[in-house]
């Protein structure tokens, strides 16, 4: 039992659990990269690419609910720092985590595109809660991720580099540029509105 | 000095006018806040918990204009809040939660426990302090949600429907709690139920269609009543239907 102001916003939050789904997510994209022997070929890395930071973006979009949202309107200080803090810490966490899944040939679906795309998903994820409420944060984001994956194998232009941004293979711009785009926005949107309420204000 | 100042007030939900330019001002005491289903009731409540911004008037508490950021910070530490629908944490404890808005409000952690344990024993929840809310009755979990609005003795207490899904005698015993908190704070109640208007409340406040449609003690509502041969089970049930008429079809009644 604790009255800590800090550990129970926490726990009001369900950090604890979501830190644990995270670690979760991230023993799960380690035992798939395995699964698909993508140390014999990068390619294979692909669906891990796509959707391990699609379950961590959903895990944080999630956590982003309150259950007293009308209380939480009334709290003497503003809450952009503690909703800046809270999206930052756990999307470093998951960009820390995700990669370890796919160490080595960085160039082709290794780290920096596991790490852009939680950045990427976790924006929309962020814009979602804002926009549906954190409960249903996720489907945006697994939508449109399911959509590239599905639809974006023999696309061709300069453009593909951004729409299908969760598909490019590294560095390429257009793709960094859009899932930092997506996080800078969802991420702003969401600390300046915060999450809209699932309850009967909604 | 009123604690609370409202002029001008109108709030607008989509299409609707829910307040049309409200003009009230409160100070001790228990305000009883009566209407019909969608008179404003709500809105005025949300708006002075500061929960709801106006689309235009001025809202003066203790003093401060609550529009500007600053101000309306420092109302917030001396605000306790009642919603209608508060919401809870599954997983705390009724010590935890009413601790978790002692902590929105900034109370001093020294004196944290103490309030929350002095909270839940006023509203008669002592022995249950460390039960998993989840697990209390209806009655319970809003009678949580009045400890929550007190912890931090607040100076204006503003309290939607608060006694729904009380019974009697908690109903009985929450209003003695009213009429302590009457004493030194300004106390907003909404509600339905004309009796916990008739033996709690040192004035009523009517509400129509978004404006104000009586302003009186209980005792001269009831007296209203009386004098139209209104419909109603009671005094003040008689004074709610004359005074709701007379507002609805001006000059047919007077007060």
């Amino acid at each position: 039992m604790t009255t800590s102001g800090p550990l129970l916003y926490a726990r009001s939050r369900a950090l604890p659990v979501t830190l644990a789904a995270l670690a979760g997510t991230t023993a799960f994209a380690v035992w798939a990269a395995r699964l698909l022997d993508a140390y014999l070929d990068p390619d294979r890395r692909v669906p891990v690419v796509a959707l391990a930071p699609l379950l961590a973006a959903a895990v944080i979009g999630v956590s982003l609910h309150t259950d007293s949202a009308e209380l939480d309107r009334t709290a003497v200080r503003p809450w952009w720092p503690r909703r800046l803090t809270h999206l930052l810490a756990l999307t470093a966490l998951a960009s820390a985590l995700l990669p370890a899944a796919v160490l080595g040939e960085a160039h082709t679906f290794g780290p920096p595109a596991m790490i852009r795309n939680t950045l990427g998903c976790t924006g929309l994820t962020a814009a979602a809660a804002v926009l549906l409420g954190a409960r249903s944060s996720w489907l945006p984001a697994f939508g449109y991720v399911s959509a590239v994956y599905l639809g974006s194998a023999g696309a061709r232009g300069r453009a593909v580099t951004v729409w299908a941004w969760p598909m490019q293979p590294g560095a390429q711009s257009g793709a960094w540029a859009a899932a930092l785009a997506a996080f800078a926005v969802g991420g702003a949107l969401y600390v300046v509105r915060g999450a809209r309420p699932d309850g009967p204000r909604a | 000095m009123s604690t609370i100042r409202v002029t001008g007030l109108r709030v607008r939900h989509r299409r609707t006018l829910a307040l049309d330019g409200v003009d009230l001002a409160f100070g001790p005491g228990v305000h009883g806040l009566l209407g019909p289903n969608g008179a404003g009731k709500t809105s005025l409540i949300r708006v002075l918990a500061t929960v709801a911004e106006p689309d235009g008037g001025r809202v003066e508490i203790l003093g401060e204009d609550v529009a500007d950021r600053g101000p309306r910070g420092r109302v917030r530490r001396h605000l306790g809040y009642l919603p209608q629908e508060f919401g809870y944490y599954p997983g705390f404890t009724v010590r935890e939660f009413v601790a978790y808005v002692a902590w929105l409000k900034e109370m001093p952690a020294a004196g944290t426990d103490a309030a929350v344990e002095r909270a839940v024993a006023r509203v008669g929840l002592a022995d249950r302090i460390d039960a998993k809310v989840r697990t209390l009755s209806g009655g319970m979990v809003r009678r949580v949600g009045i400890a929550q609005a007190i912890v931090n003795d607040p100076r204006v207490l503003l309290l939607d429907e608060p006694t729904a899904g009380l019974d009697p005698e908690q109903r009985v015993e929450f209003r003695e709690l009213l009429r302590e908190l009457g004493a030194t704070t300004a106390v907003i109640v909404s509600t339905h139920l004309v009796e916990d208007v008739a033996s709690a409340c040192t004035e009523v406040t009517l509400l129509e269609r978004g404006r104000v449609a009586y302003r009186g003690t209980p005792a001269a509502l009831a007296a209203l009543g009386a004098s139209t041969g209104a419909r109603g089970d009671s005094p003040l049930e008689r004074g709610y239907t004359a005074a709701l008429g007379a507002h609805r079809a001006p000059g047919e009644v007077t007060r």
